[in-house]
């Protein structure tokens, strides 16, 4: 006995040695870590968690027209908005802007992928149309689309009356305004959409559509079997950004609509917007902020959720 | 794969730097002297269009006519626009020597703390104001102190199609004056003119405030906060609905022209000949006047039969010092403040734009006379002024809270446009206004 004591000894303490240099080691890689990623913790922490947590300390209070604290109100902010008519109607034009431009602009984007990744003579000249309007900036666009809506010399409007229509107030019918807002964004997007897909149709591997043309697969058969199934990462990732870009739509409202008619483009950074830098309510627009941050957060997590179980990473 | 996840990565990362970016602002701070040692004064303005050439035209005089002072223009987008930056900026170094904002933001330009009155530099310098308008000075006087220098005024006119009127039959120089009479007008004009609109109401708050002081109303209680800090709006639910009840009636007749709150588009309507009148700022007067292939005629402001007319409260905007700069740019820009009240300056400004002369001296000059000659319209916005009864209401109202109350009024307009129910609209934009004042009273904190 006397003999085995010493030998479990020396092992006990060898393991603690082992694990103390482990630890040691676990240390310093997580410092090694933590000095790599001290850059963007600090451009993170000075760019987005400050002023986030500075909106949420906002929220709870009355602002002056320079944004500084003076009454403390607690929640009342938030409680007052899912009472105010004009905040619950934002947030329902908001979600049916979702609805109207995310799955048109992610299908026209994906059609005009799938025909632009066939290997065509001068198809280039076509790709370089399809992705043109990432290039033209959210004001450039929005003024183009407001002559094509104006109503005594717009384009649209000509095209109804030569065809003996009753001209459309695009942006002062409420019930085109929304529509109208909703086209001229998915117009912008599809050029960006169509560029991201197009990048992921390419990357696809040539040799599955190979196999595929042996066993003599249609091309239908093909696009459902191999096309999607592949590019559904770059789908995921489209949708996402999609989605998130429309609960965040302004530019286009402030150009187009501002609003009108009667709040029926007020989505809900317009109207964060408004109450801010109009109504220099700093305070209620904080907590509109901060009731967005957390309907995009909930709704990106559902889609990680439910939409990564269609996803198929190769 | 690698590749595209890559990609994907390097996308989402320049996304949130995008949408991080913002709009950086390149305007120079103020202060300092120019190589050849002019004192530079900075003037943040929001006149675009035929106004701002005006602007610049007077400024290039200015800088030409004596050696000490260089005034720099900078155009900073629309009032609400430039007051946001210039929140943003107050107290640093880049804030503006002076700067240009509307007569609704008079209270929280008081209020802010960052302007210097210029009641101060009146007292040192022995300048006399009384050769201002008296309209403007009842304005802009607080209990007898000047807090900014008046600069750019219009009021409200009627703008309407003289060709129009004759095709219909009716004297076009005798444009309707209340609200019945356009009624009947716009009914004429829709059957002569081939189903041309007769009229258009931009829904704008500021027309709104005027239609009420026409009429007598108050906007706020408190005399228009004049008298004290106001609780409540001022107007009288008769007086507001005369209003919509107009409106109503003129879109359920099929002669009214919705422009939303779209003040181009409107006047491009008018232009092309689909609306034959329509109320905007006299501002506008010279470019509607210079474009139209067809005799523009300009009016008072209409009112409701049963009430007289009262007249107008003066729009438009003054001219701020901003405290805390030093003494020798301040003087510049005093100046530079008084240069524009000569009536030479105001004249030519009166001319180039139809913004009306706050120095009435401005009438008697050549420029002027031939001006007016030529186009007598530019008259009507001045006798429109001179004609209006000095009263709270005309006065116009003071608060911080106005350009709130602006939007709740438009969305109002804009519902009974688009066929929404008169007492509904009316209710709901009484409730939003009277909460907004609360909200405003609350949030001073006093």
């Amino acid at each position: 006995m006397s003999m085995t004591s010493p030998i479990i000894e020396t092992n006990e303490s060898y393991l603690k040695k082992v694990e103390k240099v482990h630890k040691q080691n676990r240390i310093k890689s997580l410092l090694k870590g933590l000095l790599f990623l001290l850059p963007s913790i600090i451009l993170f922490g000075v760019f987005v968690f400050y002023p986030l947590f500075r909106t949420i300390y906002l929220s709870f209070f009355l602002t002056d027209a320079k944004g500084a604290t003076t009454v403390f109100v607690g929640w009342e902010h938030y409680v007052n908005m899912f009472t105010d008519p004009i905040f619950l109607k934002s947030i329902k034009n908001t979600f049916l802007f979702v609805i109207y431009t995310v799955p048109v602009t992610v299908i026209i984007s994906l059609f005009l992928a799938v025909i632009a990744n066939e290997k065509l003579k001068g198809i280039g000249f076509f790709r370089t149309i399809f992705s043109s309007t990432m290039g033209v900036s959210v004001a450039a666009a929005s003024v183009f689309w407001l002559y094509l809506f104006n109503p005594t010399m717009g384009l649209l409007n000509e095209f109804l009356q030569m065809f003996e229509l009753d001209p459309i107030g695009w942006l002062t019918d409420p019930k085109w305004a929304l529509i109208s807002v909703a086209v001229t964004t998915i117009w912008m997007n599809v050029g960006f959409t169509f560029l991201i897909l197009l990048g992921g149709l390419q990357s696809i591997d040539s040799s599955l559509y190979e196999s595929a043309d042996i066993e003599g697969s249609s091309y239908f058969y093909k696009l459902r079997r191999i096309t999607i199934p592949l590019l559904s990462p770059t789908l995921f990732f489209v949708i996402t950004v999609s989605i998130i870009n429309s609960f965040q739509t302004f530019g286009q409202i402030d150009i187009l609509t501002q609003g009108g008619p009667a709040n029926e483009t007020n989505l809900i950074v317009y109207s964060i917007y408004r109450e801010a830098f109009v109504n220099y309510q700093f305070g209620s627009a904080s907590a509109q902020a901060v009731v967005l941050f957390i309907i995009i957060l909930i709704m990106t997590a559902i889609q990680f959720k439910v939409g990564e179980r269609r996803v198929h990473y190769q | 794969m690698k590749k595209l996840s890559f990609m994907l990565t390097l996308i989402a990362v320049l996304l949130l730097a995008a949408c991080g970016g913002g709009s950086s602002d390149s305007s120079s701070g103020s202060g300092g002297q120019t190589e050849d040692g002019k004192q530079i004064v900075t003037f943040w303005h929001s006149m675009g269009g035929a106004g701002q050439d005006a602007l610049n035209s007077i400024v290039e005089d200015f800088n030409a006519s004596q050696d000490k002072i260089e005034v720099v223009a900078e155009y900073q987008g629309t009032y609400d626009e430039s007051l946001t930056k210039f929140n943003a900026v107050a107290g640093t170094d880049s804030a503006p020597t002076m700067i240009q904002t509307f007569e609704i933001g008079t209270m929280s330009m008081i209020n802010s703390g960052n302007i210097k009155p210029i009641q101060d530099l009146i007292d040192e310098d022995g300048y006399d104001m009384s050769g201002l308008e008296e309209n403007i000075v009842n304005y802009y006087s607080l209990d007898g102190k000047f807090y900014s220098m008046p600069f750019n005024s219009s009021t409200p006119v009627m703008y309407y199609n003289k060709d129009a009127f004759a095709a219909a039959g009716l004297d076009h120089e005798n444009p309707p004056a209340t609200f019945e009479e356009i009624e009947e007008v716009s009914k004429k004009i829709g059957e002569a003119n081939d189903g041309m609109k007769g009229f258009a109401l931009q829904a704008y708050g500021w027309l709104w405030e005027q239609l009420l002081a026409n009429q007598g109303a108050l906007l706020l209680n408190n005399d228009n906060g004049r008298t004290g800090t106001p609780t409540e709006i001022g107007w009288t639910e008769e007086e507001g609905k005369s209003i919509l009840n107009w409106v109503k009636r003129m879109v359920d007749d099929g002669t009214f022209a919705n422009y939303g709150t779209n003040g181009d588009n409107m006047i491009a309507g008018f232009l092309a000949g689909d609306v034959a009148m329509f109320l905007q700022s006299s501002a506008s007067a010279r470019d509607v006047i210079d474009s139209a292939d067809f005799e523009v005629g300009i009016a008072f402001l209409p009112h409701p039969g049963d009430k007289e007319r009262q007249g107008v409260v003066i729009g438009g905007a003054s001219l701020w010092m901003i405290d805390g700069k030093p003494e020798e740019e301040t003087k510049a820009a005093w100046e530079f403040m008084k240069y524009l009240q000569t009536p030479e300056v105001q004249g030519k400004w009166h001319v180039g734009t139809g913004y009306f002369a706050i120095n009435p001296e401005a009438y008697e000059t050549d420029i002027v006379k031939e001006a007016w000659e030529e186009m007598p319209q530019l008259k009507v916005t001045v006798e429109q002024l001179q004609s209006t009864k000095s009263s709270y209401a005309t006065q116009g109202a003071l608060m911080d809270m106005l350009p709130e109350g602006r939007k709740i009024m438009e969305t109002a307009l804009e519902t009974i446009y688009n066929g929404g129910d008169v007492d509904e609209a009316y209710e709901t934009a009484v409730k939003q206004f009277n909460e907004a004042i609360e909200t405003a009273n609350r949030a001073r904190g006093e």
